[in-house]
């Protein structure tokens, strides 16, 4: 089993999170990895991602810090502040790093809607940190999603013009986490794979096919109530919520066989639809995100 | 001799804060906070489903989610005319827990013991300053500590995830309660994590804080303020339990009384924001960016009540339900947020006992055509409200106030600075090259940036200049 990562599909939950943090574990033993570089940037958005990383369990937030990579620059959690904490982050680029960024790119007033500091008196604003980071970073990961496509910091009418990373950085490669928030075997989980073999194989919409290959519809323990035409009518019926508008048949993660915290439940599993968070195009392309009937005639939309 | 201390970012908080300081003779003469990230989350709400309400407010905060959650849950019963039953508040109110423990751990841990305890594990926890005085085997405890205590925080997102699907950003948490029924299995799965999480409370944390107490006891009188104390209330009003902890009050250095929420004021003064008063109550409040208005420096608007700022949080929680009268200060601010954690997992254990299985709280709701509601509630960091109104089955209207909006308020036009802003003046600073003060001060407020730079509303019905 030893370094195979991509899993046949009938492997357990947290299958992929444990052999990666084994083979990790082994391979730093052995010298056969050596720690990375990190930087960890939170644009505009609700700082919702880092909160999820802590929640990972296999590996933990303990042992990514301490055995996968060195984090150089963390606005939530690093004990610098104000210009000696962007000094580290200046300092950072000076060797090769990975960049995960969470949050979107503001670009209203030339991105004044987003500070992030101040760097020799003057603010620097997302943009124009991500553009500098993301020109001289060895990876790129858009974390969540606001990053990988703007998300609900760039919901209509969108007041800060948020827009996603790759807007920002056209010509530069990067693998997108999509999220609401991402799930943290997601990130550390690609994260372990850079570190380990490279970059992992993603789509061509260049998420990982590891977590993002099949739909929720297809994996859904509730699928058989979906062949049956059996639906749920309201919020907490044990049945199919794709009349409530489930976004679980245009959805590609692997929440019903990963599922969350401790991997103890998901949306669906607390009878409530799923609403797209981790497919392009969230919030408003997946909204409304709860209807009663959606078979209902729909009006000025 | 004065001079200006710039502090940006402030680390170690949710979202984005800037502190702009002058001192005198190392002393705190004048403080501006200022936040320093705009998304608009209350023009984006108009036109949306009222439903979608609870979801989307979320996304305003990734460390307290589920406080969006409850105050827009409560905000559309209070428009579409619905009592929950008491099993559906008691099953929302442990998700509720659920997230004060997660909120107060890791705020303690991971953004607060970094300002007191030289963490040496790893150099991403390098200081700015030297003033680090806990001897060494204390410090490394609570070194050790930082890390366990990450099990413990993420056990409470599991507890939470079990009734809420996931954390951040939940499901469970709607119109009615949630919408998951109680089992016997849910039920011991959270009283298990909860033991857990509330033995390392008792054995840890509290411990941990009454240490750092000890030795930076000046402290105790710094980072005080204006003493003016609010609470929506908090795990309150249960038609058979009565209260658990703190009903709607406030008070000041003269009185103490009951909560009307009619005494509230928005003021957008010193804010980027213009309108055509710069004074509104919260339903009726519309602004609109303006990050060139003369004299503003925040996103951050000025709530005041009965035209004063006041303090929300844990501290004037604990106060203000007669169960701590230590005095207010940073220190005290911090030892609330553990002493508060203790009682949360108390008031837990108390609403998991109710909990009767299998009860279906969730109903198919029907949209009216013209609404109001509102949904004020206490949250980790404090007062949070919630202003809606419907028209056409769509939000014609959203307002939100968040208790960093209470506590990292702007300035206004009767010369009141915000709280954490008075709570600055006067503090003396040892080495203005290296000031430790002025981010022990803020943090101990629990700042959550996020939450309280999220604004902007024009509401469809009133007419307004258009900016852009």
């Amino acid at each position: 089993m030893e370094g195979q990562i991509l899993p046949p599909e009938s492997l357990t939950n947290e299958a992929i999170a444990e052999r990666l943090t084994s083979t990790a574990l082994k391979s730093l033993k052995k010298r056969t990895i050596k720690k990375k570089n990190l930087i960890y940037l939170e644009l505009n958005g609700c700082s919702g991602n880092i909160i999820s990383l802590l929640n990972g369990q296999n590996p933990d937030f303990e042992y990514t810090l301490n055995s996968m990579v060195d984090l150089k620059f963390c606005n939530s959690l690093m004990a610098a502040e104000g210009e000696p904490a962007i000094e580290k982050l200046m300092k950072a680029m000076d060797d090769e790093y990975i960049l995960a960024v969470e949050g979107a790119v503001a670009l209203k007033n030339n991105g004044l809607y987003n500070i992030i500091g101040s760097w020799q008196g003057k603010p620097l604003t997302g943009l124009q940190a991500a553009k500098m980071l993301g020109e001289k970073a060895s990876h790129i990961l858009a974390v969540g999603a606001c990053a990988t496509h703007g998300g609900v910091s760039a919901a209509k009418p969108n007041p800060s013009q948020s827009v996603g990373l790759q807007m920002v950085l056209p010509d530069k490669k990067m693998i997108k986490l999509p999220g609401c928030p991402v799930h943290p075997d997601w990130f550390l989980g690609t994260l372990a794979h850079l570190l380990l073999y490279g970059e992992p194989e993603t789509d061509n919409l260049d998420r990982p096919l590891m977590f993002y290959s099949t739909l929720i519809h297809d994996r859904c323990p509730r699928r058989p109530f979906f062949d049956r035409g059996i639906f749920a009518e309201k919020l907490g019926d044990k049945t199919c919520l794709f009349k409530l508008g489930c976004r679980g048949p245009v959805t590609r993660v692997d929440c019903p066989t990963r599922q969350w915290n401790g991997h103890v439940n998901w949306p669906i599993g607390d009878n409530t639809p799923c609403i797209g968070c981790a497919q392009f195009g969230f919030p408003d392309a997946m909204a409304p995100f709860i209807s009663y009937d959606t078979t209902r005639v729909v009006k000025n939309e | 001799m004065s001079k200006r201390i710039v502090i940006n970012p402030l680390t170690r908080i949710s979202g984005f804060m800037e502190i702009d300081v002058m001192i005198d003779q190392n002393q705190v003469v004048d403080v501006k906070t200022k936040g320093n990230l705009f998304r608009g989350f209350e023009q984006m709400l108009v036109g949306r489903s009222p439903f979608d309400a609870v979801y989307f407010t979320q996304r305003i905060c990734g460390i307290c989610s589920a406080a969006h959650s409850m105050a827009s849950s409560r905000a559309l019963e209070d428009a579409l005319n619905i009592e929950p039953m008491e099993q559906g508040k008691y099953l929302r109110d442990i998700i509720h827990c659920c997230e004060f423990l997660q909120n107060h751990i890791r705020h303690f841990y991971q953004y607060t013991v970094p300002d007191y305890v030289k963490i040496e594990q790893n150099s991403l926890f390098q200081a700015d300053h030297d003033d680090f005085r806990l001897p060494k085997s204390i410090n490394d405890r609570i070194s050790q500590h930082y890390f366990d205590s990450l099990k413990y925080s993420r056990l409470a997102h599991e507890m939470l995830a079990v009734l809420g699907g996931k954390a951040p950003h939940n499901h469970g948490v709607f119109i009615g309660g949630i919408t998951t029924q109680a089992t016997a299995e849910k039920v011991v799965h959270i009283d298990s994590i909860l033991g857990k999480i509330a033995r390392f409370i008792d054995e840890k944390m509290i411990p941990d804080v009454y240490d750092i107490a000890r030795f930076y006891a000046d402290y105790f009188r710094l980072g005080g303020g204006y003493g003016n104390l609010l609470t929506y209330g908090a795990f309150n009003h249960y038609k058979e339990l009565g209260t658990l902890y703190v009903d709607p009050l406030v008070s000041t250095l003269e009185s103490v009384e009951a909560f009307d929420e009619s005494n509230i004021q928005e003021k957008i003064d010193y804010s980027y924001y213009k309108s055509i008063t710069n004074s509104n109550q919260p339903n009726e409040e519309v602004t609109e960016p303006d990050m060139d208005k003369e004299k503003a420096y925040s996103w951050v608007k000025a709530p005041r009540y009965k035209g004063l700022p006041f303090e929300v949080g844990p501290l004037a929680r604990l106060i203000l339900s007669g169960t701590y009268n230590n005095g207010i200060s940073a220190m005290d601010r911090t030892i609330a947020r553990a002493l508060e954690a203790k009682k949360i997992s108390e008031v837990m254990k108390i609403l998991l006992q109710q909990i009767i299985p299998g009860v279906d709280v969730q109903k198919k709701y029907e949209l009216p055509e013209l609404a109001t509601g509102r949904g004020l509630v206490d949250t980790t960091r404090g007062a949070l409200g919630h202003w809606l109104k419907i028209q056409d089955k769509k939000i014609s209207f959203y307002q939100i106030i968040t208790p960093s909006t209470w506590d990292f308020s702007t300035r206004d036009d009767n010369g009141f600075r915000g709280t954490a802003e008075e709570a600055l003046v006067g503090t003396p600073i040892q080495n203005p090259d290296k000031p430790a003060e002025i981010g022990r001060i803020l943090r101990s407020f629990d700042p959550c940036m996020s939450c309280a730079t999220h604004v902007y509303s024009p509401g469809k019905q009133v007419k307004t200049i258009k900016v852009f």
